[in-house]
């Protein structure tokens, strides 16, 4: 029997040598996928990456968000104390300031904001305003159900400093003259309150003990951050940047029918490419694992993807350089639009459909190479395969 | 099968019978040449081990899907389903999944212990495959093998000894059976290490080392060792091991002197799969299963222990009886398995009569023991649209989980069953006549992503059927061999 096994052995090897001969004999065979080096063992230490996107990315962007939303809340108050013109141009900058720097937090949807579902509070647009005049009326009224979520956060605030009225002369009244303008303060408090604690919990979270958890579970399964932070980080670029913001504006994602009033910052108006801007580049500097505290690139999706010798059999070319490339392509179209995107869609829509379009090619190469090179499966559960 | 009482005819020995006692009056001995080395008969101990510990894992498994949630999401949270073809019959029961995995566990259990056998073997058979066959995108091999495992149990006599049937009818008992019942165990398994073996002779699996070349790395945290898995040879090293330990592991199993090795080396090669991939029982099925390569005498042990623990009667192991078909039934048994087994053996090298690269089209992949061998990763946006202006972006998570996004954006046939699926929501909601077209990413070991289906093709009117779907685009690249 043991003969048995080596002439089994050797017909196998017999096999595989043939295979081999063949397939090594083949110049032009572009299958060479990705090269055969090792990977880098510096490059491809997990708790290195998660320690440098924790410490020089995620934790400097909710500090700087806070210091931002600190100072809305204290404008706010200003506001509800004197509600005039001066106050009221105060807390819409204090507000633009905040909204702006929630979107380089918005992509880190991993850990505590993952478990709090920390957008939902923050940025969940077109606002009901139908049902924000309500909880104005009522003066309460629940935060936590599905369907109030497009009653708080930033969207409900654009309504609140930007849509009640031609003027801000007009705008003020709504605080000072009006019948129910001691409710509308009061609702207004609410809002700043609510965001205040939402943040608050996973602010905490993160300075009490997530971050040592976050850098310390380096597998790659569904439970563990480098699957979540990339599982967010995509999910985020594909559905808030790239539909949220041009999709379904453009009407590229819905019977082709343009639907202006739910850009981003509608009220505001000329906010909502700042917006989309600045969560694009977070996006990108995020990728390169871009230090928030020194602009200095460090160990991130990028340098883990380079150390693994992730590259396009054909060409050569890094799948790293071919991403970033993208993400240029998409900087520059989005260079080419002007402030106010309501207006683009009326006025300008071929434009958006196309920055939508640019953002589709990076969403598939985020969402498919990226993760298959890292072996991240994209899904939310933690099902058997084989 | 209702018939099985009196169907079996038993020969008794009133001390250990030796080779060529085996030869009962049912059936002339005299034809048999004494001298032959062929044994028709073999112990009844390991049919009876296997019985107990596949039976025992298959209630683990039950218990473990239930425990986690996944009859609840799988089966009845799911909108739509994904039958296999030919198989549309099969419709998911809602929430009376919980009583056909109830009825599968409870027939494992008994199986198990050998009580109510031929009821609870079928049962077990029909209730499993049941649920494998509900939705494509819980698809695994390992399910499928259990499956023709549990089919093959129904015509096994693996009741016939230390089981709950034989101790309260005795006449049931027997210590020896036909030696293809246990041959045709040892068959299968030995088919789905050579079959696994076989597909792994391939270029992206020899010469690139890939998929493992992408999943290593992924588990260079992994204690102690993790670091080697940065490596380029360690790979290849796994990659050949994993070739050369399918092709030849049922031979050195089969083989006594070989044996304990080889054991030792199922044991390593599948709990090192289980620690590295997540392929939930599969391993420890595995690692069971080849357990029946062991000798009698081994088995024999393990039921004496047992018997030792449960303080069984002496009289209840120390039979000497064989268990026998009636000629005319062995004779279709053995009909049935040479059918089978040419099924087997044919049904995988299907993919031949396909055009294209298997890995890219998967014509001909599943139900072939192929197993581990492809990163695959895909993105499906498909959009419907009809000649009156209706036009749409489908958002795949209003239909599907995202088990079943993930299986349709690879599997053209999945991709087609949900454009169809998608053609009949929009028709309800007022398109005419909708047409589907999907753009679709897909990316292979490594590959960088490309269409998969034709982007101009309308797959509102594609029909499925076994032949060659021609809206599959060209994988323009090779992966020679099987």
């Amino acid at each position: 029997m043991i003969q048995v096994n080596w002439k089994q052995l050797g017909f196998a090897c017999a096999v595989v040598g043939t295979l081999w001969a063949c397939s090594s004999s083949n110049t032009n065979d572009p299958s060479p996928v990705t090269p055969t080096t090792s990977t880098d063992q510096a490059g491809s230490d997990r708790k290195a990456m998660l320690t440098n996107l924790a410490d020089n990315i995620i934790l400097p962007s909710y500090a700087n968000f806070k210091t931002r939303l600190d100072v809305m809340v204290t404008k706010a108050d200003a506001f509800s104390a004197k509600p005039d013109k001066a106050t009221l141009t105060e807390l819409r900058q204090a507000w633009v300031d905040a909204y702006t720097e929630w979107q380089k937090v918005e992509l880190f949807d991993v850990g505590p904001a993952e478990q709090y579902t920390l957008r939902n509070f923050f940025n969940i647009y077109p606002a009901n305003t139908t049902s924000i005049d309500e909880y104005v009326a009522a003066g309460a009224g629940t935060f936590d159900v599905p369907a109030s979520y497009p009653k708080q956060g930033f969207p409900a605030m654009d309504y609140l400093l930007n849509g009640l009225g031609d003027t801000d002369d007009a705008i003020v009244a709504r605080y000072t003259t009006a019948a129910d303008a001691a409710k509308r303060l009061a609702y207004l408090k609410r809002l700043t309150a609510q965001m205040t604690s939402q943040f608050g919990t996973v602010y905490t979270a993160w300075n009490t003990g997530y971050r040592d958890t976050f850098i310390n579970c380096t597998a790659l399964n569904a439970g563990c951050s480098t699957s979540k932070l990339v599982n967010g980080y995509v999910l985020n670029y594909e559905r808030y940047i790239r539909s949220g913001k041009f999709g379904i504006p453009s009407g590229a994602m819905t019977s082709g029918t343009t639907a202006p009033a739910t850009v981003e910052a509608f009220y505001k108006k000329d906010l909502s490419l700042l917006l989309a801007k600045t969560a694009h580049q977070a996006s990108v500097d995020f990728f390169n694992g871009k230090s928030v505290k020194t602009g200095q690139e460090g160990p991130g999706l990028k340098s883990y993807l380079n150390a693994l010798g992730v590259k396009d059999s054909s060409t050569g070319t890094q799948l790293t350089d071919l991403i970033n490339k993208q993400f240029n392509a998409i900087t520059q179209q989005l260079n080419t639009l002007k402030p106010d995107l309501y207006n683009e869609v009326r006025t300008n829509n071929a434009a958006m459909v196309e920055t939508y379009t640019q953002m589709q090619k990076i969403t598939r190469m985020l969402k498919v190479d990226m993760t298959t090179a890292m072996s991240i499966i994209i899904t939310y559960t933690d099902n058997d395969g084989d | 099968m209702m018939g099985i009482k009196s169907s079996v005819r038993f020969s008794v020995y009133g001390f250990r019978p030796r080779k060529a006692e085996f030869f009962t009056p049912g059936r002339s001995s005299a034809s048999l040449p004494k001298t032959t080395n062929y044994n028709p008969f073999t112990s009844a101990a390991p049919l009876a081990v296997f019985r107990i510990l596949f039976g025992l894992m298959l209630f683990g498994s039950i218990v473990r899907f239930w425990s986690k949630g996944w009859i609840n999401e799988l089966y009845i949270q799911p909108r739509h389903f994904f039958p296999f073809y030919g198989f549309e019959f099969v419709q998911p029961l809602g929430s009376y999944t919980y009583l056909l995995f109830a009825v599968c566990g409870l027939s494992a259990l008994l199986v198990a212990i050998g009580l109510l056998y031929h009821i609870a073997s079928i049962s077990l058979f029909l209730s499993f495959t049941y649920i494998e066959l509900i939705d494509k995108s819980t698809y695994l091999n390992h399910y499928y093998f259990t499956s023709m495992v549990s089919l093959l149990l129904i015509f096994l006599p693996a009741h016939a000894y230390f089981s709950v049937d034989a101790y309260r009818r005795r006449s049931l008992l027997a210590s020896h059976i036909p030696a293809w019942c246990l041959a045709s165990l040892k068959l299968l398994v030995a088919l789905l290490y050579v079959y696994a073996g076989l597909a792994k002779l391939n270029s992206d699996w020899l010469v690139h080392a890939l998929p493992l070349r992408i999943w290593l790395p992924a588990h260079n945290d992994f204690p102690i060792i993790g670091f080697l898995f940065n490596y380029a040879w360690v790979p290849y090293v796994f990659s050949w091991f994993g070739c050369l330990y399918d092709l030849s592991i049922p031979f050195l199993l089969w083989n006594a002197r070989t044996r304990p090795l080889a054991y030792a080396a199922v044991v390593i090669f599948h709990g090192l799969t289980a620690l590295l991939f997540p392929i939930g029982m599969f391993p420890y099925i595995m690692i069971v299963t080849a357990l029946i390569f062991f000798s009698p005498d081994f088995h024999q042990g393990v039921i004496r222990k047992l018997s030792v623990w449960l303080a069984l009667p002496v009289t209840f192991l120390a039979v000497h009886r064989t268990y026998q078909y009636p000629v005319f039934r062995e004779r279709i048994l053995l009909g049935f398995l040479s059918l089978f087994f040419l099924f087997q053996l044919l049904f995988p090298f299907r993919y031949l009569l396909y055009p294209g690269e298997l890995f890219w089209t998967e014509e001909g992949y599943r139900f072939s023991w192929r197993v581990m061998l492809m990163e695959k990763a895909g993105y499906a946006q498909f959009t419907v649209k009809d000649d009156a202006g209706h036009q749409t972006i489908v958002n795949n998570t209003q239909f599907l989980t995202p088990l079943q996004e993930k299986m349709m954006s690879t599997q053209p046939d999945m991709l087609l069953q949900y454009a169809h699926l998608l053609r009949d929501h929009y028709r309800r909601q007022g398109f005419i006549n909708p047409q589907v077209y999907v753009d679709s990413y897909v990316a292979l070991n490594g590959r960088l992503g490309k269409p998969l289906v034709d982007p101009t093709t309308n797959l509102a009117n594609e029909q499925d059927s076994f032949r060659h779907k021609p809206w599959i685009t060209p994988f323009n690249d090779t992966i020679y061999g099987f």
